[in-house]
């Protein structure tokens, strides 16, 4: 049964909500309301002012303006523990859990505990906790250490967690980031339930499709701005895309797929590559100008198969070929020597070097060319500006400028800083792994145009994306991998999210291959 | 360098009363360890103005800055790649009692005695990054290691101190004073100083420094061959141990069992009061000098008061608690504010 609701009257009411940092507005004067039992999605690109309104409900930062009620009476700003008291649970993309600790310590972190003569009560305090875990349907034993779960089964705990305390509302960032598909599904189901039960959900995505099809009302924030308010079903993807970003962008069918010319030599080949139980006897030619994609689940073997690639481990049988010579690489550096890069998966812990500048990332990888004088190991600080300068502009990195810190940049942006440091680096193969999670729409598009542009340019380009739409939005060529084999091969118009799935579970449960 | 307040927006709401705040909080985080050297100073001066504030006292805070601002500037490295030494100190006491050795007891000539004892604790250096790259034990623990054996290696060579047979000349190099009247380890520290500073900012393996203590992975994978770098800071870091050690014999006259034990703990001191000043929490051999240099000039105005020894250790405490801290406060307030 779902709470009674007063449109007039909403549960919370956000009026007003205004916050600056450093002159610049990163919201302006939002009006929300948020009602118990329902999913509320939040859209918009990255800096739009999602990120935050959350934390201003959060009591992480408190606005420069604008109040928020919550069933009448008015939320002290600028506290977390005032948020908490008030049934506001956050659950970010990095979970904040403790691996080492089981699953209900967990949940019971931080939580008011029942004590007994100033002891706690472990045995009481864990009833609440075991409640929730019911709640959300968690089916592993609670004493699990956390550190063994799955991405999945850590949300189901930060739920719980949430539950635990009694939360009325639930901000959810990014959940489905790192799931699978069906873990997706779980979730939404929970999700659902919990609306059902009367919990407020606000739901923060770039998977639109997602948004569309979970929430119950959606609101676009845009340059820190409220562009747009819709009930279920009252916008589309292309309406909701749209205000994301302000204009349309292209969909699947205007693309121009490529199709290599096959008679000449691959630049890059794989001949039957092993490594452990996650890659088994891969084969792929990669031809000129085109975009390679490999498609599936996650955990299809499709990263390790790009860290065998990268020279990261070695592969146990097989071998690679890069213009047609033999590719025996022992690490990482001969790999970048010989000409093969990875923009690996994990942008922040694995990509960009935060507290360094821009240009210190771009310019990384390519030192030995900005030296002042060839044989000196001295750089020429000229050189590193300009080589810096000239790919900021090639790519449209948007930042003040090449010495600002790379951590206040986008996530898109630091996306494209990634791509950058390869592209004076005599790259001949670069490999990107999951190029645009956590990107938002309007800086995907440019992310694709480049790497479209690369590709033509004649750098062998393998693309790794557990995002069916980027597949088919980018890939001239799709290769399915399953349970660390290739299981097919799709080209030109056959690039379709539905063909994409359903090779990706083919012999897996029929139950699941119809997802689209 | 300051923070850049941006022209508001036309529609912006009014510029917000703390930012002036947190200009001058970010100032605070950044230049505090600056104006508390020079407040220092300023104290000093006018409580004690005939003898702090004389040419002879500032050389004489110079010298003694100089020995630890080498073997500090060196740790500064291993910090920068994101690692630790422990053994510096050690390393320095063992070298400073093997250089007079290979005089007193081999008749090795002066500069091949400093030679072998520089190339030593580079070696130890190496050893030190060998163990904790390729063996990957944790660095506290290796470099803790390595420096207990170095203690009682020292032992076995020499119980007693190394005092007799040592050529004049050796003694004469830290006592001398060739360019500009300076003592010889101010011009010393001044060369091993700017070297550093050169590499980690100017070459291709400072930036690589930098990269793999920025992000270890990310360097990894942007082709830098992280396990040399770090091995590459573990040797500087033994080098400049080790020239202090023998700069130490020198001015000592002697090669002493545990001579320079001491200098862990100052070093530490001054490299995270270096990693305050000027910028965010990175360790840097600009800050590390300020650091050096408030020790420095902090134990000198101790002793003109004539307060005893045993307030220097209370002093290096309190002076690296207070300007960390402060400045990681300042920094906290102004990111909130």
């Amino acid at each position: 049964m779902s709470a009674i609701v007063s449109a007039a009257d909403a549960w919370m009411r956000i009026r007003g909500l205004t916050k600056s940092f450093a002159g610049e507005l990163a919201l302006d004067r939002a009006d929300l309301d948020i009602e118990r039992g329902r999913v509320h999605g939040l859209v918009g690109a990255n800096g739009a002012g999602k990120s935050t309104l959350i934390r201003c409900l959060a009591g992480v930062t408190s606005p420069d303006q604008g109040n928020v009620t919550i069933a009448g009476d008015e939320l002290q700003m600028g506290s977390p523990q005032a948020s908490e008291r008030a049934g506001l649970a956050f659950i970010h993309q990095e979970l904040n859990l403790i691996p080492h600790f089981s699953a209900l310590q967990n949940m019971l972190l931080g939580a008011p505990k029942v004590t007994r003569f100033g002891m706690i009560d472990w045995k009481r305090s864990g009833v609440a906790a075991r409640a929730a875990a019911e709640r959300v349907g968690i089916r592993f034993p609670l004493d699990t250490k956390v550190s063994e779960l799955s991405v999945a089964q850590r949300w189901l705990v930060m739920i719980s967690k949430a539950l635990t305390r009694d939360a009325s509302m639930i901000a959810m960032d990014e959940p489905t980031a790192s799931l699978s598909e069906p873990e997706s599904e779980q979730l939404f189901a929970i999700i659902r339930d919990l609306a059902a039960q009367g919990v407020a959900i606000l739901y923060v995505s770039h998977r639109l499709e997602e948004v569309l099809q979970l929430c119950d009302k959606i609101t676009v924030l845009r340059d820190g701005r409220i562009v747009s308010e819709a009930e279920r079903g009252a916008l589309d993807k292309k309406g909701l895309v749209r205000a994301i970003i302000g204009h349309a962008i292209r969909t699947p069918d205007e693309r121009d797929r490529l199709a290599a010319d096959r008679s000449r030599q691959p630049v890059f080949s794989a001949r039957a590559i092993a490594w452990k139980q996650a890659v088994k006897e891969v084969s792929l030619d990669l031809y000129k100008g085109e975009v390679l994609a490999l498609g599936g689940l996650v955990g299809a073997g499709r990263t390790e198969f790009a860290h065998l690639v990268a020279g990261l481990v070695r592969p146990e049988a097989g071998h690679f070929e890069l213009d047609g010579k033999r590719l025996d690489v022992a690490n990482v550096s001969e790999a970048v020597k010989a000409g093969v890069a990875l923009v690996p998966e994990e942008r922040r812990s694995q990509g960009v070097m935060l507290q360094q500048s821009v240009a210190f990332n771009i310019n990384i990888s390519t030192l030995k060319q900005l030296r002042s004088v060839p044989g000196l190991p001295f750089l020429s600080d000229a050189k590193s500006r300009r080589q810096a300068e000239s790919l900021v502009a090639h790519l449209g990195i948007k930042t003040p400028g090449v010495t600002a810190r790379i951590a206040g940049l986008s996530g898109g942006n630091q996306q494209k800083a990634l791509i950058a440091r390869w592209l004076n680096a005599g790259t001949k193969l670069l490999i990107l792994d999951e190029p645009s999670r956590g990107v938002d729409v309007g800086a995907r598009e440019e992310i694709h145009d480049a790497i479209r542009a690369l590709a033509r340019a004649g750098v062998g380009i393998l693309v790794i994306s557990s995002d069916v739409e980027e597949l088919t939005l980018l890939a001239d060529r799709v290769l399915v991998m399953r349970e660390g084999r290739i299981t097919g091969e799709l080209t030109g118009a056959d690039i379709t999210e539905a063909r994409i799935i359903e090779l990706s579970y083919q012999d897996a449960h029929d139950d699941q291959g119809e997802a689209a | 360098m300051t923070a850049q307040t941006v022209p508001a927006a036309k529609e912006a709401p009014q510029p917000r009363k703390s930012s002036w705040k947190r200009t001058a909080l970010i100032g605070l985080s950044r230049y505090g360890t600056i104006i508390g050297l020079l407040l220092m100073v300023l104290f000093f001066s006018v409580n004690a103005p005939g003898i702090f504030l004389s040419r002879a006292n500032f050389l004489n805070i110079l010298s003694q800055a100089s020995l630890t601002a080498i073997i500090a500037s060196g740790l500064t490295y291993t910090l920068v790649v994101g690692e630790f030494d422990l053994s510096i100190g050690y390393v320095a006491s063992f070298v400073g009692l093997i250089v007079t050795g290979l005089m007193a007891y081999e008749g090795f000539p002066i500069w091949l005695s400093i030679v072998c004892a520089l190339a030593l604790g580079s070696g130890i250096g190496i050893i030190n990054g060998l163990l904790v790259t390729k063996v990957r034990i944790n660095a506290v623990i290796s470099t803790l290691g390595i420096g207990t054996m170095l203690t009682g290696l020292g032992f076995t060579y020499s119980a007693f101190p190394i005092a007799t047979g040592i050529p004049r000349a050796f003694t004469d190099i830290s006592l001398g004073r060739v360019v500009f009247g300076l003592p010889n380890p101010v011009i010393i520290m001044v060369v091993v100083l700017l070297a550093l500073w050169t590499v980690l900012n100017k070459t291709d393996i400072g930036q690589k420094m930098q990269a793999v203590g920025s992000n270890m992975e990310a360097a990894r994978l942007s082709g830098i061959r992280v396990d040399r770098i770090k091995i590459f800071a573990f040797a500087t870091a033994g080098f400049c141990a080790a020239l202090t050690g023998t700069l130490l014999s020198s001015l000592l006259g002697s090669g002493t069992l545990a001579a320079a034990d001491g200098y862990l703990l100052d070093a530490f001191a001054a490299v995270f009061l270096g990693s305050a000043t000027l910028r965010e929490g990175e360790f840097h051999i600009t800050g590390t000098l300020v650091g050096v240099l408030i020790l420095a000039v902090g134990f000198n105005g101790l002793s003109i008061f004539g307060a005893p020894t045993h307030f220097q250790p209370i002093f290096k405490g309190g002076i690296l608690v207070l300007a960390v801290g402060m400045s990681a406060l300042a920094r906290r307030y102004a990111a909130s504010a």
